[in-house]
């Protein structure tokens, strides 16, 4: 409990020198103000734009994006990588396209929704979809590859029809791999929602740097950097809650704990 | 007698939705067919643009990767063997991972400009940090038992770190480095689409404001293939590297 | 050779506080062959580990050859309880057993013979280019006891290394780590929880009692040096000094 405690004091310690750092650099001249704003200008830069409603409809567009886009690649990829896992033959089928199209890299649809949807929700949702649905598909793979061939054979030996094997084995058995999935598609959702923006130029974050930027608004252009940064930490955490809480029955977490 | 059926599995559904591609593409001007694709592919990349835009694109990612992995690595393995350096940087660099790499290039162009600096200083600057975090939690969890042994031996220093430290921390550097490649090609991609006047992510927009439909899949298709070779060769060398650890069976999924 | 005088360690976690051993005092001579014994949890790994200079004692005091620890002492060796642990997965198990010689810079030629003639010793001549983790527990364990051999140690500890093998292995390893012993004349602490053990290994047995932890006996094995499975486990004394042994723990469980 107090170790947990110093360990808060030294990352305070830690947060308060990289703030001291960028008032002081930019102050003492080691770095011009027009490239490094001093930190209390960044953070009242930020402060000032929180007040406008400009702002928080921004961040509820990057977010919404965020959400769907995370939303319908997840079911997608759940419902994909469940039918492959259990109807016998399709993984061996489909490893081939799967191993293809994972690493083709998201950005390369820009032009493509650019084309298609132009600077809307539209296109920040094919790259947000795209780029998650991979991340979930693969660790769903996992985890129904992880089902017990024990566990199953006794499954199919006591005639369990399809859907409550799926139910009560192969759900259960893939639910950590799928919550881990998730973690690592919601990172990755976000980074492609504030790409689309950025570059598409759909409403958002993302945008609202694009502007701050082409107007040479150096001290807001950092301010909305570190918004999204802070953005960031709370979707992570917002996800790591959800897989503690969904998970809390589950062995796997419990050792973590443990340990 | 059971290649054959093993390369039919492996071929059937890609063949399938190229014909699919195929059936669908012939009235659409936004999807032209496969065959039309594939000879823009010729034509478009093999010519002088795979010197002019294509190689310096690569070139600039592979050099941006390497100095964000050694910069990640050489700075995690201090971090991750002092508790108290740990404590105190860990909220800052989560934060740093936290934001999403593509809004370092508007501030990178910014500050820097438009040239081949400013796009290995964002790829830099995006790379870095996956690695230095998986550095840093891999050295943390470096064996107790296998450090006291090290310590019993008399192995230290250098050798200490060569032997001991990175390879017990190389499954996690190799995440970090697995998600760092696929950032940086994001970010290779769009430092050029914002503001470029060549390499690929800048000629791949260029088709598309012109609208060369058929070009501008051409380039999508290569960006494919680039991640796809990319992924494999990372495959192998992973596999080379973690020979010990897939073989050990600490490896899960 | 060893001296462990008015030992004491207390962990001092975040609001928890352990004292595992009280205080200890014995000596080991020099080419000696010293068990200790003492129920679970009783602080043997605490004690090893100060001994080894890995911890740092909250009082008291350790000497190898007169002088005090205060880090790992050169030429001493341990095997530690989780032997598993102790081998670097990334390495053969010739490189495993190398890699302490390297560190001291002996020549390659004798590092070879070295390496070469402990694995031998133990057995394993024939998978030197295996990985640890191909082998099974015994072989690792044996690994472990190759790599202490060949460093040419003065001193060896070792922490319940038999703890889990097969009774037929674990026979075997016992008489490996007497012949062994008496090959090379290296100072020996085994710890075990093992009484059995302790009196067939020992030319003495020190019985540590239940935490808070003191020697409650310093024995000495008076049966003769040359040991058999068969024959030394089935002569009265050793029945005797088994008995004794085992009264000792269960009334250090007692008085708990
Ligand atoms: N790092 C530590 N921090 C706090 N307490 C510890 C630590 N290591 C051991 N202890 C405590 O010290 C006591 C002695 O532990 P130790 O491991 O030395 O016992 P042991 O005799 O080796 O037991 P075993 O026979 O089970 O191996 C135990 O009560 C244990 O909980
Ligand atoms: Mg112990």
């Amino acid at each position: 409990m107090t170790g947990a405690l110093k360990r808060g004091w030294y990352g305070l310690a830690g947060l308060g020198g990289l703030l001291a750092l960028t008032e002081a650099v930019p102050r003492l001249g080691l770095v011009d103000e027009r490239f490094l704003p001093p930190a209390t200008r960044i953070l009242g830069t930020l402060a000032a734009q929180l007040a406008t409603p400009e702002l928080w409809i921004a961040l509820g567009e990057t977010l919404r994006g965020w959400a769907l886009g995370l939303a319908l690649a997840f079911c997608a990829a759940v419902v994909t990588g469940v039918v492959i896992g259990v109807v016998p033959g399709l993984r061996a089928l489909t490893s081939s396209t799967v191993e293809f199209l994972r690493p083709i890299p998201s950005v390369a649809l820009v032009p493509l929704a650019t084309l298609l949807f132009g600077p809307s929700l539209g296109s920040t949702l094919l790259l947000v979809v795209y780029a998650s649905f991979w991340q979930v598909l693969i660790q769903v793979l996992y985890g129904v590859a992880a089902v017990d061939s024990v566990a199953a054979d006794t499954a199919r030996a006591y005639g369990l029809s399809v859907w409550s094997r799926v139910r009560h084995l192969v759900w259960p058995t893939a639910l950590p791999y799928v919550m881990t999935g998730l973690r690592l598609a919601a990172a990755v959702a976000f980074i492609l929602a504030v790409t689309a923006e950025l570059v598409i130029g759909s409403p958002g974050l993302g945008a609202e740097i694009q502007v701050a930027q082409s107007s040479g608004a150096i001290p807001a252009v950092y301010a909305l950097i570190v918004l999204s940064g802070l953005v960031g930490i709370g979707v992570n955490a917002a996800v790591r809650l959800l897989e503690r809480r969904v998970l809390a029955w589950h062995p796997s977490v419990r050792s973590e704990v443990a340990a | 007698m059971r290649r054959p059926a093993r390369l039919l599995t492996l071929l059937a559904l890609p063949a399938l939705l190229v014909l699919a591609w195929w059936a669908v593409s012939g009235g659409s001007f936004y999807l032209p067919s496969p065959d039309r694709v594939g000879r823009a592919f010729v034509e478009t990349w093999f010519s002088e643009r795979l010197v002019v835009d294509v190689l310096p694109s690569v070139g600039r990612l592979l050099a941006g990767y390497a100095m964000a992995a050694l910069l990640g690595v050489g700075l995690g393995v201090p971090i991750g063997l002092s508790p108290r350096l740990r404590a105190t940087l860990e909220p800052v660099l989560e934060f740093f991972r936290a934001v999403p790499p593509p809004v370092l290039v508007p501030l990178i162009m910014l500050l820097a400009g438009i040239d081949t600096f400013m796009k290995v200083l964002v790829i830099v600057s995006g790379c870095v940090w996956p690695i230095l975090l998986n550095t840093v939690e891999g050295v943390r969890a470096l064996d107790e038992v296998l450090s006291d042994t090290c310590r019993m031996y008399g192995v230290r220093g250098p050798s200490r770190l060569r032997r001991f430290v990175l390879r017990g921390a190389s499954p996690q550097i190799m995440t970090g480095l697995r998600q760092a490649l696929s950032i940086g090609i994001i970010l290779m991609v769009i430092s050029e689409m914002f503001a470029s006047s060549s390499g690929l992510g800048f000629t791949i927009v260029l088709f598309q404001r012109q609208f060369q439909i058929t070009e501008m899949w051409s380039g999508i298709l290569l960006l494919g293939l680039i991640g796809l070779g990319l992924s494999v060769l990372f495959r192998r060398l992973e596999r080379r590297v973690l020979s010990w650890y897939y073989g050990s069976g600490a490896a899960r999924a | 050779m060893l001296e462990i005088s008015a030992l004491r360690k207390v962990y001092e976690g975040p609001g928890r506080r352990v004292e595992a051993i009280r205080s200890i005092t014995f000596d080991v001579g020099a080419g000696e062959l010293v068990c200790v014994v003492g129920p679970s949890g009783c602080g043997k790994t605490t004690l090893l580990r100060c001994v080894a200079g890995l911890l740092p004692a909250s009082a008291g005091e350790v000497r190898v050859d007169g002088v005090p620890v205060t880090g790992p002492p050169p030429r001493m060796a341990v095997v530690f309880q989780e032997y598993g642990r102790s081998l670097f997965p990334w390495m053969t198990v010739r490189q495993n057993v190398e890699l302490p010689l390297k560190e001291k810079k002996v020549p390659a030629g004798r590092r070879r013979e070295l390496v070469t003639g402990s694995l031998e010793a133990v057995g394993l001549g024939d998978v030197s280019d295996a990985h640890p983790w191909q082998l099974s527990g015994g072989m690792q364990q044996r690994v472990a006891i190759a790599r202490a051999v060949a460093y040419e140690p003065q001193v060896l500890l070792m922490d319940e290394p038999f703890a889990a093998v097969d009774a037929q292995t674990r026979a075997d390893l016992e008489d490996l780590i007497l012949r062994l012993w008496r090959d090379l004349g290296v100072t020996t602490l085994f710890v075990t929880h093992d009484i059995d053990e302790a009196v067939y290994l020992g030319q003495r047995v020190v019985v540590l009692s239940a935490s808070p932890t003191v020697v409650m006996e310093d024995l000495k094995v008076d049966l003769p040096p040359e040991r058999d499975q068969l024959t030394t486990r089935s002569l009265p004394r050793f029945g005797e000094l088994r008995g004794h042994v085992y009264r000792q723990i269960q009334r250090a469980r007692d008085q708990r």
